[in-house]
């Protein structure tokens, strides 16, 4: 619950009571009533919005704008300078300790979990546990009241039932799974070639996070995201991956798929949740793989899961670009069907972008094979060329394929080596299982 | 220096649209900071290639083409960096710097010419020869060039930000832009530079237009006949400077926004919107309910000369119930009843003065000290020739009673506030020095002397409150009147940096109960919206120490920071992050401050951050703390009628209804965010935030050390303090006159200013704008400019009262 306080400033230190001496009836008044009841406290209010720094204007480079900035940096060395004295003299920790194990003190051992139904006034609401009942109790004056909202998880007394806390983390579990914790490994060493591509997706996704300053000195809005599109196999999902890799940015993962739920609102709901996740977390960037599952094309439904499915899409449209900005989350996209999609969701201000991604020309397949068979113990009569060199198309996910094959033939016949026979081999079956049967050189 | 000026304007637009284009070529790119680094190795040894170099760029300048000219400009910039890198060395080895000069002179030619005028100034700051700018700067770029200066003057160490502000002052009577030339020369405090002006310019409305500013800036400036050879001008210059156009002009005001009805507090306490409670019972302390009432009363009604309490009865003749409210007061606060009189007849002389006359016989020694306040109160921010006020106060000075003698000096301060009137200090100071004067008279003289001396250094007025501070006996030294005596020597250094020091050395002599109160006092005054890093890093350190009991010195520490930060933008929002800090780690006697700190800070200004805080604050278990807080609210909401505010002190008075003193405060601040229904405004800052009246600043400052302890002086019997507050009150609007000063009606578009330095051509200067006829209300952060081509206004700061000129050029459409 340590991070419920909004802005470090109101801890009413329980210590302080030396003026209840000349006012006893005030200890019969209500606490302070919250600032308002009902919807959340937006993050922007928090300690975050304080800590943010005044605009330096001019914004073109000069002496000026130095001199300010070392006017804001001299103030965040008093700052710091008086914060680090501060917690040398009187050490910070052991007084919130010191409170904090008062207020467990007044939680009292074990709580239980419920929910909040309605609140009634400053300090009283309707509370329903996880078995079923609901009672009217009392709120605790500990307990952020602005942070309270009808339907938030809250702790409870387990005698009183009183309020007395509330459980911050209710992020829908659905998403914070969506989290990517551990960095794929494919970094943008991995990708042959897609050298536009990978520039486009660093301009339009990693840049304005990490230097948003370049865009606010040309005096452009960084764009909000893209849109990567191709056929099957050429990397798009590869190349998210390596954003994911080099990013400091929180990296949140879907697949379109995932924001189809069972229950009606369900969807939608998760769509926003995702998005406030993410704001939270902020700067991060969110993957939405496989969006086809959810763009598609608005027409009469037919059904109740189309209609909830457009309806999904339309709560995505608004967190792209609706009335709350959202300026430090990018959006990437990712499908293979491009033309099926909701002209809504790729309208400029939405999705800025949209990166093309190409079969590999003969200088991008020389660069796979070069990844794939890096590792991979060749013969030296395998010649590599005439792959490259082959009029078939193959995407990224073949070449791949291929030398995967390759190297399962030279296992079968139990060499340590691959040779060239091997990766020709591999290739027709490769082809032919791509075209689906068709023998290769066979034309209709 | 002919007055040819009045083609300059569309000169310079005409200019600017040639320009423009060529503004237009600069694109920052990444590649000269390849090059830069490159070039640095070669250079450092080679002085010769880069000779070349330039003969070879100015070539290319001169060369029509303008693609090659792009080339030329950003290969400019590196040169500019490389031979500031090199002038520095040279500096260390001390070896001639000609030929770089020469090199300078060409780049800055060209820099100027080409609208880049920021890399020009840049470049002559770090050769430190910005003397060169005069010549180079002419009537299309000078606008640019001197708003670049000053705005870089506030960040700038000293000495550089004088000269810088020198240079700006010069190129501004280069080009007879004279009204910035006198805004310069104010923001220096320095009258040789004003008095050069009133005998250089020539035109008589012109001088008005100065007179105007001047009055607004709230100091006292002597005409003589060298500046303006004709007495029946002269007389008409005094007019305007004596302020006495002031009333007039806000009452047209309130008539234009239809605001003349007076107002009871009832109204502004909207008690019905309150739900249950609080509304109907609680009146636990009535004097105290009445005395509010009175305050409220006093700031909503302030200047327009009528209003329901003090006022409306007396007009029915009965004269019973006029007496009545008066004396609906107890004591003390029939005084501040009395005085409120004063208030609501603010500014106007005569009939403030006819009004009050009747107090004068009354037999309720506190109902004279009132009267004697009120007339202080009148006259506060207006001259007028036959000193009323003097003739009036200075008899009852020397009377028996204390209550009577304070009214009469605090009186004689708010009247003649700034005008280092000789009569005054011979008046005043035998108090100082007299030990049989009880403690709470010798505090107020020194605030006075300290008010009427406000910024000048006097010696012998800075001595006589030494030696009053050194006579205070043992147990004197702890009391909160004491700590006056320290601020009113402060005044006297307020905003004048060094001279504090020889002052501050006999500080360190005084008891040490005092001593470091006394030091922080001054420190904080002496360098009073100079924005100096140095001092804030002094004071916070002070504040990072954790005191005994029974010291009190960390509370205008606290202040000291606002009032050092407040001087520019960045510094007041760093300043203000610095003090939540304070809040987070400071024991209570910081915590009480930090809301009058943060008031200070916003002052007039209602922040949604600051009054987050300070709202939160106003809960706070610790009472001085709320009651600060609270204030506060009324302080950054001051003469608003912020909404916000004013509901958030709603709710407040039914929260705290049961508590007297608490309650008492919520009014005040209602009062205070109405105050003048909203017309007026208490920030010491004007002509777009660049100068501080030192006047209203010195009311703000005592009105808040007075908070710092405000059991013993606010809810105490001091309660009068808040009237020191009038001297920061003024009109927040745009008055346009005619030539004959005249109110005149005509569009202007008001909106929030938008910082245009260093920005190429000519950017839009507001945003979101509305349109409206004047006379308008301008708010914090607004600016407003002529909608209309029909006039020329004399001053390029559209605020107070701006004369306008006929425009010769202007045909009507039809």
């Amino acid at each position: 619950m340590g991070q419920g306080t909004p802005g470090g400033l109101n801890r009413q230190l329980p210590g302080d009571r030396k003026n209840d001496g000349d006012k006893k009836e005030k200890k019969f008044e209500p606490a302070a009533p919250p600032a308002r009841v009902g919807r959340k406290q937006r993050k922007q209010k928090g300690p975050e919005a304080a800590a943010r720094l005044p605009v330096v204007t001019p914004l073109t480079k000069c002496k000026l704008r130095l001199l300010k900035m070392d006017r804001i940096k001299d103030y965040l060395l008093m700052e710091e300078e008086f914060v680090a004295n501060q917690e040398r003299l009187k050490p910070q920790e052991e007084k919130t300790e010191e409170d904090r194990s008062k207020v467990d003190d007044l939680r009292g051992t074990p709580m239980s979990v419920g929910n909040l139904e309605e609140l009634i006034d400053e300090n009283h609401a309707i509370v329903s546990s996880s078995v079923g009942p609901e009672y009217y109790v009392g709120i605790l004056s500990f307990v952020d009241k602005d942070q309270l909202e009808p339907g938030c998880a809250i702790l409870m007394h387990n005698k009183v039932l009183s309020v007395v806390g509330l459980l911050q983390d209710e992020v829908d579990p659905m998403v914070s799974v969506m989290k990517v914790e551990k960095a794929p490994l494919e970094s943008y060493a991995d990708i042959g070639g897609l050298d536009a591509q990978i520039q486009e997706i660093k301009e339009a996704v990693e840049l304005p996070l990490t230097h948003p300053e370049l865009y606010e000195d040309i005096g452009i809005k960084p764009p909000k995201g893209v849109i990567l599109y191709g056929e099957p196999g050429t990397g798009k999902t590869l190349l998210a991956k390596a954003v994911a890799n080099s990013t400091s940015a929180t990296f949140l993962r879907v697949v379109g798929s995932e924001l189809i739920q069972k229950y009606l609102g369900d969807g939608p709901k998760l769509v926003r949740e995702l998005f406030r996740v993410a704001d939270d977390l902020s700067p991060s960037i969110v993957f939405i793989d496989e969006i086809d599952a959810v763009g598609t094309k608005r027409y009469d439904a037919h059904s109740g899961g189309e209609r909830e499915i457009q309806r999904t899409m339309l709560e995505l449209l608004n967190q792209l670009d609706g009335f709350d900005s959202k300026g430090d989350v990018k959006v990437i996209l990712a499908t293979n069907r491009i033309e099926s999609l909701d002209p809504a969701l790729l309208r400029p201000g939405r999705i800025d972008r949209k990166i093309e991604f190409p079969l590999p020309d003969i200088k991008t397949r020389r660069r796979i094979f070069q990844i794939h068979t890096a590792k991979m113990t060749l013969a030296d009569d395998v010649n590599l060329e005439e792959f490259v060199m082959t009029k078939d198309e193959f995407s990224g996910a073949d070449i791949k394929a291929i030398c995967t094959e390759a190297g399962l033939l030279a296992l079968r016949e139990r060499r340590m080596k691959v040779i060239h026979a091997d990766f020709k081999k591999a290739k027709d079956k490769v082809m032919f299982k791509k075209k689906e049967g068709v023998p290769e050189g066979l034309y209709m | 220096m002919a007055p040819a000026e009045s083609n300059n304007g569309t000169g310079g637009i005409a200019g600017d649209g040639v320009a423009k284009d060529q503004a237009s070529v600069k694109v920052p790119s990444k590649d000269p900071k390849k090059k830069d680094e490159k070039k640095d190795e070669d250079l450092s040894e080679e002085d010769l290639a880069l000779k070349q170099q330039l003969e070879l760029y100015v070539e290319r300048v001169q060369d029509s083409d303008p693609g090659l000219q792009k080339v030329a400009l950003e290969s400019m910039r590196n040169l500019a960096g490389e031979i500031a890198q090199e002038y520095g060395k040279r500096q260390v080895e001390e070896t001639s710097i000609d030929d770089l000069m020469d090199l300078v002179v060409q780049i800055v030619a060209f820099h100027m010419k080409h609208n880049a005028e920021p890399e020009a100034v840049d470049l002559l700051m770090e050769v430190e020869d910005l003397d060169l700018l005069v010549e180079h700067v002419d009537s299309t770029n000078y606008k640019r060039t001197c708003l670049y200066l000053t705005s870089s003057a506030k960040y700038l160490p000293g000495p550089d930000d004088m000269l810088v502000l020198d240079i700006a002052h010069t190129i501004y009577m280069k080009f007879e832009e004279y009204p910035r030339a006198l805004q310069i020369a104010l923001y220096l405090d320095n009258m040789q530079y004003v008095k050069q002006l009133f005998t250089t310019c020539n035109d008589l409305k012109k001088k008005q237009q100065f007179c105007f500013i001047l009055a607004r800036h709230g100091i006292t400036f002597e005409l003589d006949e060298e500046m303006c050879a004709d007495d029946e001008e002269r007389e008409a210059l005094l007019e305007i400077i004596s302020n006495s156009k002031l009333n007039e002009g806000y009452l047209a005001l309130a008539r234009d926004i239809e605001v003349m009805e007076p107002k009871s507090p009832d109204d502004i306490y909207k008690a019905h919107l309150l739900d249950g409670r609080g509304s109907g019972g609680g009146t636990v302390d009535s004097a105290r309910q009445n005395l509010a009432a009175t305050f409220v009363n006093a700031f909503v009604n302030a200047g327009f000369g009528q209003d329901k309490l003090m006022t409306a009865s007396s007009e029915t003749s009965t004269g019973g119930s006029s007496t009545s409210w008066l004396f609906k007061n107890k004591e003390h606060g029939k005084a501040s009843a009395a005085a409120s009189l004063g208030m609501i007849l603010l500014w106007d002389v005569d009939s403030g003065l006819a009004q009050l006359d009747k107090y004068f016989h009354s037999t309720d020694t506190h109902v004279i000290a009132g009267a004697l306040l009120g007339v202080g109160i009148v006259n506060c921010n207006v001259q007028n020739d036959c000193d009323p006020a003097l003739a009036l106060l200075a008899d009852y000075i020397d009377k028996e009673d204390p209550s009577t003698r304070i009214g009469a000096i605090m009186g004689l301060g708010l009247a003649y506030a700034g005008s280092q009137n000789e009569q005054i200090r011979s008046k005043l100071t035998p108090i100082l020095g007299d030990s049989k004067d009880s403690l709470d008279v010798i505090a107020f003289t020194a605030i006075a002397l300290g008010l009427v001396y406000v910024g000048s250094c006097n010696e012998e007025v800075a001595q006589a409150i030494i030696f009053a501070l050194m006579d205070r006996s043992e147990s004197e030294f702890g009391e909160p009147l004491t700590r006056l005596l320290s601020l009113g020597l402060g005044l006297l250094y307020l905003g004048k940096q060094e001279n504090v020091e020889a002052t501050l050395e006999v500080s360190k002599t005084f008891n040490e109960k005092i001593r470091k109160h006394c030091d922080m006092t001054l420190l904080s005054c002496a360098y009073a919206g100079t924005g100096n890093v140095l001092k804030v890093q002094h004071f916070l350190g002070q504040c990072a120490n954790h005191l005994e009991k029974g010291e009190t010195y960390q509370g205008p520490a606290v202040l000291g920071i606002a009032m050092v930060a407040m001087a520019e933008e960045l510094g007041l929002e760093m300043a203000i992050r610095s003090l939540e800090h304070l809040l987070q780690y400071g024991e209570q006697n910081i915590r009480r401050a930090v809301p009058l700190a943060l008031g200070l800070l916003c002052v007039s200004n209602p922040k949604v951050n600051v009054m987050d805080t300070l709202s939160r604050l106003s809960h706070d278990t610790d009472t001085e703390v709320a009651m600060a807080a609270i204030i506060a609210l009324g302080l950054i909401g001051a003469g608003t009628n912020n909404a916000r505010i004013a509901g958030m002190l709603r709710n407040l008075s039914s929260y705290y209804y049961k508590d007297a003193s608490l309650l008492f405060c919520v009014r005040i601040a209602q009062g205070l965010v109405h105050m003048g229904k909203g017309l007026l405004t208490l920030s010491p800052y004007h002509s777009e935030r660049f100068l501080l009246s030192p006047t209203a600043l010195a009311g703000l400052v005592t009105m808040l050390h007075a908070c710092l302890d405000m059991k013993a002086i606010i809810l105490g019997k001091y309660h009068y303090v808040l009237y020191f507050l009038v001297l920061a009150m003024q009109p927040r609007m745009l008055m346009t006159v005619d030539e004959n000063l005249k109110p005149l009606s005509v569009p202007v578009r008001v909106g929030q200013a938008v910082d245009v330095v260093g920005q190429a051509g000519r950017p839009k200067t507001i945003t979101g704008f509305q349109t409206h006829s004047t006379p308008v209300l301008l708010s914090a952060g607004d600016r407003a400019e002529l909608a209309t081509e029909k006039y020329i206004p004399l001053s390029p700061i559209l605020e107070g009262f701006v004369i306008l000129k006929e425009n010769p050029e202007y045909r009507d459409e039809q």
